[in-house]
This record gives structure tokens, sequence and C-alpha cells, in this order.
């Protein structure tokens, strides 16, 4: 879904992986004094710009993936999430991809599967849990949990 | 509007209030400081013109020196005119950080006012602080008196301020010898002063929000060569700017500077070669060797990074002996200037012979006298055609003569 | 100054992220939560700073930036310089009206972790709080130089495990106490001093907005739970946060114009040490016989501490 709505914009987005030390430019190409700028063109008021409205420069980690960090990935199940945004406050990789109040989906380029998210769902079943990173999402959706009673204490 | 300064058109300055005259009249934004003799006065007259009004500036005394160049990084990531001043143990603790701000590509402006560097503690001056600088990435210019101190911090910032330079810049001047002593200085107007230095433009300015700068980025082994490359031929480059820097300087003041300045070196047999005040020393020195019949001629290091080693080369090509004279314990080695004008004349048709002199160390006086010793010395090598003593000798030491490896060379 | 609305977490969540993924902090690591809620919680511009540390290494690698805003790094100790500099630089161009565009809101930010906070970097804090500048610095406290392997700080607690604070057969751990970073930022007279957690988003947003309102040197002290040197699972960092506030290891609270001592969090149903303890690997030899005592004793200081607290709440000095 959140692939559909484009909030995963610009062209090469996810295609460098950052420990791999792609394309390297000599000595004449590179910046002067290791400055890294953030953006293409004008910035101003880029706080209130979504993603999918910036230009990201190519220096921009947001064009750069980590997915080959993850062993297993979180799928969201969007039936049961009642949109609490426990899993955005927390989420340490801005990889859960929220708009107008709604939780939309992962983005896995920077998700590293360290599971906070679903350790924070309060919903029962959890709206987000662990699968195999290769796991098909109608699959994983099909292997859903019931909800749990509540344990006694 | 800054209060108006009153100059005159000749004033009686020490080279430490020359060079605070040279910051106001730059309008330097931010200078942060901590200040050390002996260059404390630089900063603080900064201080008293913040305070009385006569420059819109900011001055921000911090806790250390490291400090100090640390405010100064980020002051001028922040895309305005920086400078300060520092010496000796300040200049040391400042050493993590000068690293930085070259690496950077950051115009501060580091008036140097040389000390020796303890232990044991001393506050006189010789040029220990500017050798530590030498591989810091920075432009490092040496004044020889207060005019020059106030001639080459206006030039520092037009130099590292070049946008195909964008490098910092430290101007040298002897503690005390310079700093302290009051000479006659030929100020400009505050108008030409500014005129000259231009107005600040800033690169990759933290300021801009429309175009968000990360600076300090980290890199290993597959970035980090490259980068420090492309850094080292903007050191290297700059020397065109120089050039052309202190060609305009001269045309509006009349006062020239080279790179490398040579005195009575049309046909000098024996020469000295010297950073700093004692230039001076052995200019008087050479002239009097001449009425003796002795050719004697000085070259004096302005630029002492990027250090002009063809420039070295020509001036020296023609001579027989030359004495090198490094102000600053070697620590095991040769000195390091001797080392760098070795190596020029190592790459000559005539490769004349050389010999390097300690000397001067903790502020140590070296005397007219004792210039003329060395010129009479160097005369000896070149009658006896090879070097009559050791290579490296110390001057002005007392207790039984120090020197150390010999060669048979001619 | 704009400021972002936190009224509740839906309201928050309408903000456009500013610190970007794929930087490479470790999976689970508070650092990023911590930084991405500072940066949502306004949409001023913002110059921030970051002292050499997990974040810095992590954030910056080039040819990558994982900063929407202006960034500088410089070395271990000197963030709160170079950060407050800048902001001296801004007043005078600002006053020049040289800036691009004058009038737009700036907030200066330095980050620092505990190793660069409580020891290298001491002196430099201390001196840009002294100064009075107008800027916030905020402390990563994940209570170890967590970038360079795990070695003690001085602000690892007594008992834990480190590199350089080993435990074994002769000995339990890190032997000194915890230096209390937030009251010495305090007694420099700071209008606004706290200690925060992540695991509290509200509360922690709510300070980040008052330190960036404020004018003045504002200092947040944040805990940041470490699952690599801690030896947490990554998937608990807000489990354990929720211990260590409810443990009272980590006081949540704040202390305005340095007397004003307000408590922001009272657990309703207190925790033991050993709890909090039990979770993490780096308190693992604490369990053994011969080094019980130990919990016991940083027990005893962790309740005298907090009564301590409760006592300066009421007499607001």
């Amino acid at each position: 879904m959140a692939q559909e709505l484009n909030l995963l914009a610009t062209d090469n987005r996810g295609q460098s992986q950052l420990e791999a030390g792609m394309n390297l430019a000599g000595w004449d190409e590179v910046t002067q004094g290791t400055v890294l700028t953030s953006f293409e063109g004008d910035a101003t008021g880029i706080a209130n710009k979504k993603a999918e409205e910036r230009t990201y420069s190519d220096f921009n980690s947001y064009t750069a993936s980590v997915a080959s960090w993850r062993v297993q990935k979180p799928v969201f199940n969007r039936d049961i999430c009642i949109d609490c945004q426990n899993c955005w406050v927390w989420c340490p990789d801005s990889s859960i991809l929220s708009r107008d109040k709604q939780m939309l989906g992962i983005d896995y380029d920077h998700c590293k599967g360290c599971e906070v998210c679903v350790e924070v769902c309060p919903t029962n079943p959890k709206s987000l849990l662990m699968f195999n990173e290769h796991a098909d999402l109608e699959e994983s959706l099909a292997a859903w949990p019931e909800k749990k009673k509540k344990e006694k204490k | 509007m800054a209060v108006k300064f009153d100059l005159n058109e000749r004033e009686v300055w020490d080279g430490n209030y020359a060079a605070s005259q040279a910051l106001r009249q730059a309008d330097v934004d931010v200078v942060v400081a901590y200040p050390i003799t002996p260059s404390t006065p630089i900063v603080e007259n900064y201080g008293a013109y913040v305070g009385n009004g006569y420059i819109n500036g900011e001055f921000v005394m911090v806790e250390s020196e490291h400090a100090a160049m640390s405010g100064c990084i980020g002051a001028s990531a922040a895309g305005g005119r920086v400078s300060t001043a520092t010496s000796s143990q300040g200049f040391a603790l400042m050493a993590e950080v000068l690293y930085q701000a070259s690496g950077m590509r950051l115009p501060i402006v580091l008036n140097v006012v040389n000390r020796a560097l303890a232990s044991p503690l001393n506050v006189r001056g010789d040029h220990a602080d500017m050798y530590l600088g030498r591989d810091s990435g920075w432009i490092q210019f040496g004044a020889f008196n207060a005019q020059e101190a106030y001639d080459l911090a206006l030039c520092a910032f037009k130099v590292g301020e070049n946008h195909s330079v964008r490098l910092p810049v430290m101007v040298h001047q002897d503690g005390f010898i310079t700093s302290h002593t009051a000479q006659n200085v030929y100020p400009l107007t505050d108008e030409k002063a500014y005129e000259f230095v231009g107005d600040f433009v800033p690169v990759d300015d933290m300021l801009d929000f429309s175009r968000p700068v990360t600076y300090g980025a980290q890199t290993e082994e597959d970035w980090h060569y490259e980068h420090k490359a492309k850094q080292h031929k903007a050191l290297m480059d700059s020397r065109k700017v120089i050039d052309e820097v202190f060609a305009e300087f001269k045309e509006i003041t009349g006062r020239e500077y080279n790179r490398v300045e040579s005195y009575d070196m049309e046909d000098a047999d024996v020469v000295i070669v010297g950073l700093g005040s004692t230039v001076e020393t052995a200019r008087v020195a050479a002239k009097n060797m001449r009425e003796k019949g002795v050719k004697a001629g000085v070259v004096a290091i302005r630029c002492f990074r990027p250090f002009p080693y063809d420039e070295v080369r020509d001036v020296l090509q023609n001579a027989k002996a030359i004495a090198v004279t490094d102000r600053s314990s070697p620590g095991g080695a040769m000195g390091a200037f001797f080392n760098e004008v070795t190596a020029a004349m190592y790459t000559s048709e005539s490769r004349p012979m050389v010999t390097g002199f300690v000397y001067g160390l903790g502020g140590r006086d070296f005397s007219i006298e004792e210039a003329e010793r060395i010129f009479a010395e160097q005369q000896a090598h070149a009658d006896a055609g090879h070097i009559t003593t050791e290579i490296q000798q110390f001057s002005g030491l007392r207790g039984p003569k120090l020197g150390f490896f010999k060669t048979a060379r001619g | 100054m704009a400021i972002t609305s936190i009224k509740n977490l839906k309201e928050f969540s309408t903000n456009n992220d500013r610190f970007e993924g794929a930087h490479t902090l470790c999976p689970g690591c508070a650092h990023s939560m911590i930084v991405r809620e500072l940066m949502n919680c306004t949409d001023d511009n913002l110059v921030i700073s970051s002292n050499t540390g997990c974040l810095e290494v992590s954030t910056a690698v080039y040819p990558f930036t994982s900063w929407d805003t202006s960034w500088i790094h410089i070395g271990f100790e000197n963030a709160a310089t170079s950060v407050t500099a800048a902001q001296v630089m801004h007043k005078v161009r600002k006053k020049k009206g040289n800036l691009k565009d004058n009038d737009a809101p700036v907030k200066f930010v330095a980050f620092g972790g505990d190793g660069s906070t409580y020891d290298i970097g001491f002196q430099w804090l201390s001196g840009a709080m002294e100064r009075g500048h107008d800027f916030t610095y905020i402390c990563l406290d994940n209570e170890n130089y967590a970038n360079t392997g795990g070695q003690r700080s001085s602000a690892t607690p007594v008992g834990a495990h480190t590199s350089t604070a080993q435990a074994g057969t002769h000995s339990y751990g890190k032997k000194q106490k915890k230096k209390d970073i937030v009251s010495i930022m305090a007694a420099h007279g700071s209008p606004y001093v706290a200690q925060l957690a992540p695991n509290k988003w509200k509360s922690m947003a709510k300070g980040f907005q008052k330190a960036l309102e404020v004018e003045g040197p504002c200092f947040i002290n944040t805990v940041s739970p470490c699952c690599t040197e801690w030896k947490f699972d990554p998937k608990d960092t807000i489990n354990l946060t929720d211990l260590a506030t409810d443990s009272l290891m980590f006081p949540i609270y704040e202390i305005i114009d340095s007397h004003e001592l307000n408590i922001l969090y009272r657990p309703k149903n207190p925790i033991s040490v050993e709890e909090y303890m039990a979770a993490q690997g780096r308190y693992k030899h604490l369990f053994k016989p011969q080094y019980r005592h130990i919990i016991e004793e940083v027990q005893k200081d962790v309740d005298a501490k907090w009564d301590l607290l409760q006592r300066r709440e009421e007499a607001r000095l």
C-alpha cells in the first residue's frame, strides 16, 4: 500500500547499500570539505513537507537501504490496527509509514527488523508480527493468530 | 553602523595591536578565543572594539584553546568571517581541531604569536608551535615585523576565503620580539582595507536552510584518502592565489610580498635561510659581511605552507654554502626547516652545501655578531670545497660544542 | 516559535520525519527514538551538532547523511562549543541582515553520549552552559562508551560490567557511583534541566519543546537503553526503559531555574532494582551469592535518591 501511494519516493531509492561503498568517486570528485547536502534544490520549509514531496539528494540516507540487516521482517495487519501510533513514535529507523493519523505500512528499505514495533503494539492479537524475511504477505496474514484471552494474574 | 576608528597615516603599533587592527578592518564577525601570552592583546583588543562599538561582531571568550578553535569552526561553518589568536601551549591544545578546520575547508584566520613549547615552561618566542602546525593543512604565513603582521592578516582573509582555496590561514609573528615591540606601521584606511579583503561569501552555509548541509562526516579507508588528497591539492594550488593576492596588495600599498623573500641574493655565495624576526638580524649581518668582501645573502620564507620548493631552489641554486636556521628543538632529527630546504636543493643541478643551525630556543637572542659568524663559517665551507663542521650545529648555546652528523662530501 | 502538536500520538504522528532511516545505529537503538522525537517535535530550522559517539558515526557515514537539517560534528568533546558558536554567528548575521532568511526561527541543539557529556566533553559543556548561549544540550545516556565496545564512563552505575570495569572472581564490576549530571547542570543556573525517558514519549516531547522554547542554555539527560552493551533483546528497548523508570533507577523530572524541581512520573507500582537488573546481561554476575549484596546496596541508594528528589520537589530548592 505504501508503495502504491508513492510514499517511498525518489528514483534510486534503496539502490545503494550503506556498507557496500558503490560508485566510489576519485579525489577530484569527492565533495569539498567532506560536506554533504541533504536535498536537491530549494529545501526551505522541508519540515513541513512529507517525504514524497521532498527532493532528497543522493547523499541522503533516505535513498539508501539497510534491508540486508534483516533476518525477520515485521508484517502489518491493517484489519486489526487501531492507529495508536505507538509503532510510529518508537520505531528507531523512521520506518513506520503514517499519513493523516493512519498507519499505512512499513518502509522495508529502512527497517532493520528490531521488532520494537511488535513489542509496543497494544492490540490483541497484535497488528504487527515478525515473519521470515521471505514470507509472502497473503500467507503471513492467513497465518495471523486469533485473539488471546487475557491471562489471569 | 560601527563607530569610526581614527587612524593616522603612520601609527606606532606592536605586532599584536597591528594584527587586532586588521581583524577590525576586515570586519570579522566572530572571534572565539582563549587568550594566552604573548598573543593575548590581539583578542583583548578585538573585544575592546566590540565593547566600544568599533565593530559589529561578537567576541566569545571560552574556557580553553581547544574550545576556541572548536568555536571558530562552528562559527565559520555558520557562514561568517572568523578569526582568533594563540601561542605555544594553547596552540598545542588546539592541535586536534586545527586538522578539523582545514579538513572541513573553513577559512579561519589564526594569528599565531610564536612561543616555545614546554617543558621547561617558557613564554618567549621560538618556532616550536609553528612547526607543530606544519602538517595540519593550514596555509602558514610568516611576518617578520609589526607592519607585516598587519599586512599579512589582511591578505590571509583574502587568500583563505577565495572560493578556489577555502582553507584556514595562520599568520605567524615572533613572541615579544615582534608582538610586543612598538614599530612604525602604515595602516590602510578602513575603507581601503575592507575593499581589499572584500565581503565574506559563504560556501556550504549551515544557516542557509534552503540547503541543509552535513559537516564532519565519517570516512574510512574507502573515502578518507581521496578527501585528504583533494585537500592537499587545494593547499598546493593556493600558491597561485597567494601570488595574486600579494600582487594586488602591492598595487594598493606599494608593499611587496613574495612566498620566498630574498635579500642580496643576486651574486651571493653564502646564505642564511631563516624564518621570522631572525631575518632582519641576518639582513644586517649580510650587509656587514659584504663590507668585509663576503658575498652574503639572506633568504626568508614568507609562506611556510604550502612550502615554496621551486622558488627556494631557484633562489639558492647559485649559492655555495647555505645555513638553514631552525628555531625549534628538532627532537632527534635534523630541523624540519633544514629538511625542507635540503629537499629543495637536492633537486637542483648545483646541489650546494647545506648545514643546519638550531638557535634561539625559548627566546634566546640571535645577535648580528652570531649571524656574521655563521656567514664566515659558510665562507669557510665554500673555500674548503666541503663542509668543515658538523651538519647540525647549535648556535648561541652555552657549554661544550654540540653538533651531529658529518660528511666528507664536497 | 512554531511548535508541533503533541496533544496525543495521533496528532504527533502527522509530523514529517526529519531524521532519516538507513542510518547505521544498531537495531532497536534508543538513540534514534530520542533524536527522532526531538526533531519531530518542532518545525523550526535546526542547527544540530553531535559529539563523537554512536549517533555521530552512524548518521553521517560518507557519502550519506541522515540529517534533514544542518549538522556538524568536530570531535569527541566539543559539540556544545561548535553549536553555540554557530548560534553567536547567527546573532551577528541576523543583526547585519545577511542571512538567507533573516526572520526564520532557528534552534540550536547539541547531542552527546554519556562518555562525551559526563567525561571528555564535560568542560566544553560546562563552558557553554556558563556562557548562557541559547541552546539545548541533549545527552543520550546509555551509561557506557558503546561506540568503542562498552568501556565504563562516569555515567556507568554501580555493579555494571563493562570492558574497563570488569566483573569477575575478584570484582563486581563498576565500583563508583554514577555522576549526578542533572544537578551539576542545574547548578550552572540553567533555566531548564531535565531527565527524560523515551518510553514516556509525551513528557519527553514536552521537555524537548520547553527546552527549545526557553531562552538560555538547557540540558536534558535522556535514558537510552543500549541493547548491545546492556545485553538485552533489541525488541525490548521500550520494555527495558519501562523497567528503568519504574524501578526509579531513572527518575523522570525537571528542574526549572535551578530550583523548581518537578517529578514528571511517579510509578504506581514501583518495581525493585533487582527486577530491572535481572533483565540485563551486564548485571548477571550480581546474582551470584558473593555479589548479591551489591543489588541491595544499589536499591538503598536508589531509595535514598528518590526520597531526596521528593524532598527537593517539596522544598523547591
